[in-house]
């Protein structure tokens, strides 16, 4: 299959080439035809000097035509009429600047089938190398309404994700979640835990991408920092714990066990260290949680 | 705005800047920023007789609150709080006819303020109408709003400096009130309480904690 194609490939290319040549030999008779009888023509005999000249050239184009149809008809045609959906509307563009459109939609489509090959060749390393990040309780969570995965998680429709953060806001008590869109489809939401903070959390999709804790008292920004140490220390901690949970083929899953993680910060200023059973250590209470046992821990006690 | 828990320190055999001294060394040696000064005053005034029942106001002031004026108005079987702007003292005036101020009961904290992580200490030296009555510690946890949340991590807090001294439970005013949420006025009514306390005691108290 691979060899015809290269042969048919070779096979174009030389017609296109014996095209040229002839295209550039024909040139060159009217070139001759247009000057008529020049100097270097001398004076003795110079019509059959020209005539001579003129027979050459036209020999020459005759030959070249044969091989034009000699090249032609060693090319396979074409099974059926090409399909090229919407960009066939394109060839009918009368404007110059769109007529360039169908060799930059080419190289588009060029470059998305190597972005397609390359992230299947990395889906692939992924799932050879996959290790359990969620833990055991959240599994029930995850069987009683499994969700059909969805092949690309940055990319989901509004609804969806909609649909799917209400059921946060419902599977636990403590947690009030409120969204809002900022940006386009993707979600910005706040989660109020209990009333010991609030979490300002940006969305991508199905894919969690900033995490900002502040006191209950302070705004909704999600870029500024809350004015509370605590809290800017379980931002950092809530970033660390988003990559952590992030799986590449089950975006749901790992955002369920993310909020199963964030909701044990419900006793961040009551629990004790696991580590060190205080619960100061620098003036600071345990802002740390584990990951699958969800026990609190103070950054230095982990 | 956080949890505050304001307790009293005994100065046993020493005098008032020398306990005061002994607390800032430690409170440093924690690691802790000075930050300024702080002052909260009372002052009470009770009501004529024409008025009948005699009931009284309390009306105090708190640096952490500048534009606040907080009163208390003690009917004898209740306290109502109230918190309101500058103009309050000014109404206060107004009404002196009705309200007058207790002679030589002017009572007043203040003292030294530092910052250590997210807590705010403030040592407190106590005088009613300028007679030195003893040493307050105020603790203020400033991220958390509820009392019953935080009041074990504030204890391990006064536990490192304050040693035994530190308080065995909750301050009595919030101990019905440890699930609900945190504002000024409660700290100002805590004060309140140390202040009433100071008040009755004739020379600085030596050992005893109010209630
Ligand atoms: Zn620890």
């Amino acid at each position: 299959m691979e060899q015809r194609e290269v042969r048919d490939i070779d096979a174009l290319n030389a017609a296109l080439n014996s095209v040229k040549v002839l295209r550039s030999n024909v040139r060159r008779v009217f070139e001759s035809v247009s000057n008529g009888l020049r100097s270097d023509h001398g004076e003795d005999g110079k019509e059959n000097k020209y005539i001579l000249e003129l027979q050459e050239l036209l020999t020459t184009v005759n030959n070249n035509l044969r091989e034009v149809e000699g090249s032609v008809a060693n090319l396979t045609p074409p099974p059926g009429p090409f399909t090229l959906g919407n960009t066939t509307y394109l060839s009918q563009e009368t404007t110059l600047e769109r007529q360039q459109l169908y060799g930059q939609l080419v190289n588009n489509y060029k470059w998305t089938d190597k972005i397609r090959a390359y992230s299947v060749l990395a889906g692939d390393i992924f799932e050879s190398n996959k290790f359990v990040k969620t833990h055991k309780s959240t599994n029930l969570l995850v069987n009683q309404k499994r969700r059909k995965p969805h092949a690309i998680h940055h990319n989901v429709p509004p609804e969806i994700i909609e649909t799917f953060i209400n059921g946060i806001g419902r599977f636990y008590n403590d947690m009030t979640v409120t969204a809002n869109r900022p940006a386009g489809p993707n979600p910005v939401i706040q989660i109020s835990l209990g009333r010991v903070f609030k979490a300002i959390i940006a969305f991508k999709g199905l894919i969690i991408e900033f995490v900002t804790v502040k006191s209950l008292s302070e705004n909704n920004d999600l870029w500024s920092e809350s004015r509370y140490k605590v809290f800017r220390k379980v931002s950092d901690h809530c970033n660390a714990a988003m990559c952590h949970f992030f799986t590449p083929y089950s975006a749901d899953t790992s955002i369920k066990s993310y909020m199963e993680w964030l909701h044990s910060y419900i006793t961040l200023f009551s629990a004790p260290c696991k580590g060190c059973s205080k619960r100061l250590n620098s003036n600071m209470p345990p802002t740390w949680r584990n990951f699958t046992t969800l026990e609190a821990y103070h950054e230095e006690c982990k | 705005m956080g949890v505050t828990i304001l307790s009293q320190f005994p100065i046993d055999n020493r005098t008032g800047p020398q306990t005061i001294e002994m607390l800032t060394k430690r409170i440093l040696a924690l690691g802790s920023v000075q930050q300024g000064h702080f002052l909260v005053d009372c002052e009470t005034y009770s009501s004529v007789q024409a008025l009948g029942h005699q009931r009284s106001v309390h009306v105090l002031h708190n640096s952490e609150q500048p534009a606040t004026v907080f009163s208390l108005l003690d009917t004898g079987t209740k306290i109502i709080p109230l918190a309101t702007d500058g103009l309050f003292d000014l109404l206060m005036m107004k009404m002196a006819s009705f309200y007058q101020s207790k002679k030589q009961t002017k009572a007043e904290s203040k003292g030294p303020r530092f910052e250590i992580a997210d807590f705010c200490v403030k040592l407190g030296t106590v005088t009613v109408s300028s007679n030195f009555k003893g040493v307050l510690v105020e603790v203020e946890y400033k991220p958390c709003v509820i009392p019953a949340l935080c009041w074990e991590l504030i204890l391990e807090f006064l536990q490192g400096f304050l040693g035994s001294s530190a308080p065995a439970a909750p301050p009595a005013f919030l101990q019905n009130r440890m699930q609900e949420i945190y504002s000024p006025i409660d700290t100002i009514q805590q004060y309140l309480e140390h202040f009433t306390h100071f008040r009755k005691s004739q020379a600085p108290t030596m050992m005893m904690r109010p209630q």
